[in-house]
C-alpha cells in the first residue's frame, strides 16, 4: 500500500487511545475513554446520536483535541494538532458530511490539500492515478465529473479512494451508510473488506447494527461519552443486547403499530410523470392511499423520491397525470394542496424550515397569505408569539421560545418544529420524507406517533424512505421506486428483504405493473 | 453615413476597444481571483482610483514603470484593509467592499486637491509610446486594429494568459476555487480558507491598483477627482458576463471597450444624437449579456459569505 506520507514503517498496534477526554461546555462528551484498533481489522463503534462517537473519530483524525489522554499511532506516541497533521500521519477521516469540495472534480479533490503534490496541477496524471485507484477497489469512479454531479456513494467512494491514495494507513468511516440503499451498502462493506486484506484497519463508526455483523471484527459501545463495551467479538455478540446497551432503553426500539381503520380514498395518483433535468423524475405512477392507510415509497436514493415528493406537495410542473386530493386536482399548485390540507415533512430539515427566521415565523408560515394574523396588511406579533408558543409546547419543540431562531434548535427539535407547522390540523394528506432520519430513538418515536396520529385522524399517509426499518416501522402497504418507476407494490407483511432488495435494484420485471 | 461601410472605421474601434479594455482586463483578472475564492471585492474602484493617482505621482518623477509598480502596491495597501476587516475580522463584505471605494475616491480627490494648485496641469505624464508587434500589424484589417497600442496594452494580455494558467492548472488555482466553492470541504481537506483567500484579495488589489495605473500612465495622462469614472463597477458586471473565468473575463472587458469605443466612433457620424446616448451603449449591451448568460452563470457558491474557522 501507497505510504508516502506516513511516518515510518506500520508496525505497531495501530491505534491506541488511553483516558481521553472532552468537555464541550457543560456536557462532558466523553469520559476517560480507552480504545484500541488492531492491525487487520474493522473495528465497529456504536452508540447513539450524541454518545460522543464523532468527538471521538475527530479527535483521533486531528480536527479537534483531547482535554486530557493519549494516543499512540503504530506504536509512535501521537498528538495531532490539526487535520493536516493527522491526515500526514496517515489517519483519514470520511466524515458524515463528506468533505469533497464541490464545484471541483474527482481529480481535483485528489490533488487539492494533498501532502506534497506538486504546485503545478497535472490533469492527465490525477486522472490516470483516480483510474488506477478506481480498478484496483472495483469501483467505478468517475475522475473528471464535477463531485456535484455525482450520487452520494459514489462521492463516499472518490472519498475513500482519495484516502487512500493519500497514503491513509488507517480509516475512520462515520456514519458511512446513513445516507446509502442496501445495494450501496453492500459495495460499501465489499471495499471495506477489500482495504482490510490489504492491510489499512478501519475505525466504522455507525448507529446500524445489522450491518455490522457481516462487516465489522470487534465492535466497542459508547454511550453518553463512556465505554461500555470495549472490543467485543462482534459474531459473538447479541446484537440485541449491544442494542439494548447503546441506548439503555430497550422500549424505544419497539414500534408499537396502532390499529388504525380504513376509510376511503383520499389521494388518488394517476399516470403521473414528470421529467426534470435537476434530478430523476417520475414515470407512469399509479396509486391511491385510503384515509387511515400508511403507504411506505422505498428505493435507493435519488430513484425519484424528490420529484414524488414534490408531485404530492404541488411544488412541480407535472409531465402529465394528476395528483387528486378528496378528488380536488392539486397537480402543480402548492397553494392548492396547502388549501386541501396537504402536510408535508421535507427530507432536508435545511430546506423544509426557513432557518433564519424565527420559531414563530416557521411555526405559522402556513399562514402566510391568510388573515389569520395580520390586520390591513399588518402582521400582529404578540398573537403570532402567542400561537407559536402553543404550537410549540403542543409538539414538544424545545425550547418553544418563539423568538429563538429555528436554525438554533438540535436537528430533532427542528423536525418537531416542521411537524408543528404542518400538522397543527389534522392533514388530509401527509408526505413525510425520511421522518426519523438523522434522528435520536426517543425523538424518533415522537416524530412515528406523528406519523400513526394523522393516519388515526383519517389522514393518508405517504412515507418516504430509503431506510427500510423506518417503512416497516411505519407503514401497511409498500410501492418500491426505481427509476422513478414503480417497480413493486405489496402489503407489509410480504415485506422480505430479497423482494425489496430485489425491486429496489430493478430486477422485477413487471415494473409498474403491479402498483396501485 | 458611408463611413460605417469602411474598414478604417472598424479597425479603428477595435483598437480603441482594445485601449479602453486594458484598465478593464487588469481589474477584471485581479476581481476574478478574488471571487473565485469567494470574496466580493466591491472595494475594486478604490483600488483602481488610488492606483491611478499614486502611479501618477511616482511616474512624475521618476519613470513610468515605476509608478505602475506602485499603482499595483497602493491598490494592495487597500485591499490589505478588505482582508483585516472582512477576511480576518468577518465584517460584511459588501459593507466594507463600498466603505473602500468611497474611501479610495475620498482620499485621492483630497490629496489631489490639496497637492496641486492649477487643476493638474502641474502632474501629469506623457502618454507612452506605441509598440508595434512586426508580423501582426502588417497583417491587412486586423493589423490596423491591433496598430499602435502601448507596453500597458501588451502586457495586459501577457497576463491573462499567465493569470489563465494560474487559474486552471495550477494547486493555488484550485485552492482559490475550492474555498470560494466549497469553504468547509475545502478546510477540512487542510486548505488554509483564510490564507488563500487573502492571497486572492490582495491579487485583486494589486491588478485592480495596476488597472488604475494603466488608465492613468497608459491613456489619460493626468488626474482628476473619480477619474475611474466607475470602471470598477464595469469591471465586476464583467466578471459576471464571463461567469468567473479569466478568459471570459479578458474577452468581456474587451467587449465592453469595444462598444465603449463605437459610441465614441458613432459620434463623429452621427453628430446629432447626443454623446451621452451613445455612452450608454456598452451598458446597453451588457445588460443584453447578461440576460442571455444568466442561463449558464454559475457563481461561485461561497462568494461574498465570510469563512470563520470552527476550530
Amino acid at each position: 500500500m501507497n505510504s508516502e506520507p506516513g511516518a515510518g514503517p506500520a508496525t505497531g498496534t495501530p491505534l491506541s487511545v488511553r483516558g481521553i477526554s472532552r468537555r464541550f461546555g457543560s456536557v462532558q462528551a466523553l469520559a476517560n475513554v480507552d480504545f484500541t484498533l488492531e492491525s487487520g481489522e474493522i473495528h465497529a463503534l456504536v452508540g447513539e446520536n450524541g454518545a460522543g462517537k464523532s468527538t471521538l473519530a475527530k479527535i483521533v483524525a486531528g480536527s479537534i483535541r483531547s482535554d486530557a489522554g493519549s494516543m499512540s499511532l503504530f506504536g509512535q506516541p501521537y498528538e495531532p494538532l490539526s487535520r493536516r497533521e493527522g491526515a500526514a500521519a496517515g489517519v483519514a477521516h470520511v466524515r458524515q458530511q463528506l468533505s469533497l469540495v464541490r464545484g471541483l472534480t474527482v481529480a481535483q479533490n485528489l490533488q487539492l490539500g494533498r501532502p506534497g503534490a506538486p504546485a503545478v496541477f497535472n490533469a492527465a496524471a490525477a486522472r490516470a492515478e483516480v483510474e488506477r485507484w478506481s480498478d484496483e477497489f472495483a469501483l467505478s469512479v468517475p475522475a473528471e465529473t464535477l463531485v456535484d454531479d455525482m450520487p452520494l456513494a459514489v462521492r463516499q467512494q472518490a472519498e475513500i479512494l482519495i484516502a487512500v491514495a493519500w497514503g491513509a494507513r488507517l480509516l475512520i468511516l462515520d456514519e458511512p451508510s446513513s445516507a446509502l440503499g442496501p445495494l450501496e451498502t453492500r459495495a460499501l462493506i465489499a471495499l471495506c473488506h477489500r482495504l482490510r486484506a490489504e492491510g489499512t484497519p478501519i475505525l466504522y463508526i455507525s448507529h446500524r447494527l445489522p450491518e455490522l455483523a457481516e462487516l465489522a471484527d470487534r465492535l466497542t459501545v459508547l454511550r453518553a461519552g463512556r465505554v461500555v463495551v470495549e472490543g467485543a467479538d462482534v459474531r459473538a455478540a447479541d446484537l440485541r443486547e449491544v442494542a439494548t446497551l447503546m441506548i439503555g432503553d430497550v422500549t424505544l426500539l419497539e414500534v408499537n403499530r396502532p390499529e388504525i381503520e380504513r376509510g376511503s380514498t383520499r389521494l388518488r395518483v394517476s399516470d403521473l410523470s414528470i421529467s426534470s433535468t435537476q434530478e430523476v423524475g417520475c414515470y407512469g405512477l399509479d396509486f391511491e392511499v385510503a384515509g387511515g392507510e400508511i403507504l411506505g415509497v422505498v428505493g435507493i436514493a435519488g430513484n425519484g423520491q424528490e420529484s414524488l415528493a414534490k408531485a404530492l406537495t404541488g411544488q412541480v410542473k407535472l409531465s402529465s397525470g394528476h395528483v387528486l386530493v378528496d378528488e380536488v386536482d392539486i397537480s402543480g399548485s402548492a397553494r392548492e394542496a396547502i388549501a386541501a390540507g396537504v402536510a408535508h415533512l421535507h427530507e432536508d430539515r435545511s430546506t423544509g424550515l426557513a432557518a433564519a427566521f424565527s420559531v414563530a415565523d416557521n411555526a405559522t408560515a402556513r399562514y402566510a397569505g391568510s388573515r389569520k394574523f395580520t390586520r390591513f396588511g399588518v402582521r400582529l406579533p404578540d398573537k403570532i408569539a402567542r400561537h407559536a408558543r402553543e404550537l410549540a409546547e403542543r409538539f414538544q419543540v424545545r425550547p418553544p421560545e418563539p423568538t429563538a431562531k429555528a436554525s438554533s434548535l438540535s436537528g430533532g427539535n427542528q423536525q418537531k418544529l416542521m411537524a408543528a407547522r404542518e400538522l397543527e390540523k389534522n392533514p388530509t394528506v401527509l408526505v413525510a420524507h425520511g421522518p426519523t432520519k438523522g434522528l435520536d430513538p426517543e425523538a424518533a418515536k415522537a416524530m412515528r406517533d406523528r406519523c400513526f396520529a394523522a393516519a388515526q385522524a383519517g389522514g393518508a399517509v405517504v412515507v418516504i424512505s430509503a431506510d427500510l426499518d423506518e417503512v416497516a416501522d411505519l407503514a401497511h402497504r409498500v410501492i418500491v421506486l426505481y427509476r422513478g418507476a414503480v417497480t413493486d407494490a405489496f402489503p407489509i407483511e410480504d415485506m422480505t428483504s430479497e423482494r425489496v432488495g430485489a425491486a429496489m435494484a430493478g430486477l422485477t420485471e413487471s415494473a409498474g405493473a403491479t402498483s396501485g | 453615413m458611408s463611413q460605417l461601410l469602411e474598414a478604417t472605421f472598424w479597425s479603428a474601434t477595435v483598437a480603441g476597444g482594445m485601449r479602453l479594455a486594458t484598465p478593464l482586463i487588469y481589474a477584471s483578472i485581479g476581481e476574478t481571483f478574488a471571487q473565485r475564492a469567494g470574496v466580493l471585492n466591491l472595494g475594486l474602484e478604490g483600488y483602481m482610483i488610488i492606483g491611478a493617482l499614486s502611479s501618477l505621482y511616482v511616474a512624475d518623477p521618476t519613470s513610468a514603470p515605476l509608478g505602475f509598480l506602485v499603482g499595483g502596491l497602493a491598490g494592495m495597501a487597500l485591499a490589505s484593509l478588505m482582508v483585516l476587516l472582512s477576511i480576518r475580522l468577518f465584517a460584511n463584505q459588501v459593507v466594507v467592499g463600498f466603505g473602500l471605494t468611497i474611501l479610495g475616491i475620498g482620499t485621492t480627490g483630497y490629496i489631489f486637491h490639496e497637492t496641486t494648485d492649477v487643476g493638474g496641469r502641474d502632474r501629469q505624464v506623457s502618454l507612452p509610446s506605441e509598440i508595434d508587434i512586426p508580423l501582426l500589424s502588417d497583417i491587412p484589417w486586423l493589423g490596423d486594429a491591433v496598430f499602435g497600442h502601448s507596453w500597458y496594452t501588451w502586457l495586459s494580455l501577457g497576463l491573462v494568459i499567465v493569470a489563465g494558467f494560474v487559474a486552471s492548472r495550477t494547486i493555488f488555482g484550485l485552492q482559490a476555487k475550492a474555498v470560494g466553492e466549497d469553504p468547509d470541504a475545502a478546510a477540512a481537506k487542510g486548505v488554509d480558507v483564510l490564507r488563500i483567500r487573502t492571497q486572492a484579495t490582495l491579487i485583486s488589489g494589486f491588478l485592480g491598483g495596476l488597472g488604475g495605473a494603466a488608465l492613468m500612465l497608459g491613456s489619460v495622462g493626468r488626474f482628476q477627482p473619480y477619474l475611474t469614472a466607475n470602471r470598477g463597477f464595469i469591471a465586476l458586471i464583467v466578471i459576471i458576463m464571463a461567469s468567473w473565468s479569466i478568459w471570459g473575463a479578458a474577452v468581456g472587458a474587451f467587449v465592453f471597450g469595444f462598444f465603449e469605443a463605437l459610441g465614441f466612433n458613432l459620434n463623429n457620424v452621427f453628430v446629432d444624437v447626443p454623446i451621452e446616448g451613445l455612452n450608454a451603449i456598452p451598458f446597453f449591451v451588457a445588460l443584453v449579456i447578461l440576460t442571455v448568460s444568466a442561463r449558464w452563470a454559475r457563481m461561485p457558491r461561497g462568494l461574498g459569505q465570510n469563512y470563520v474557522p470552527t476550530v
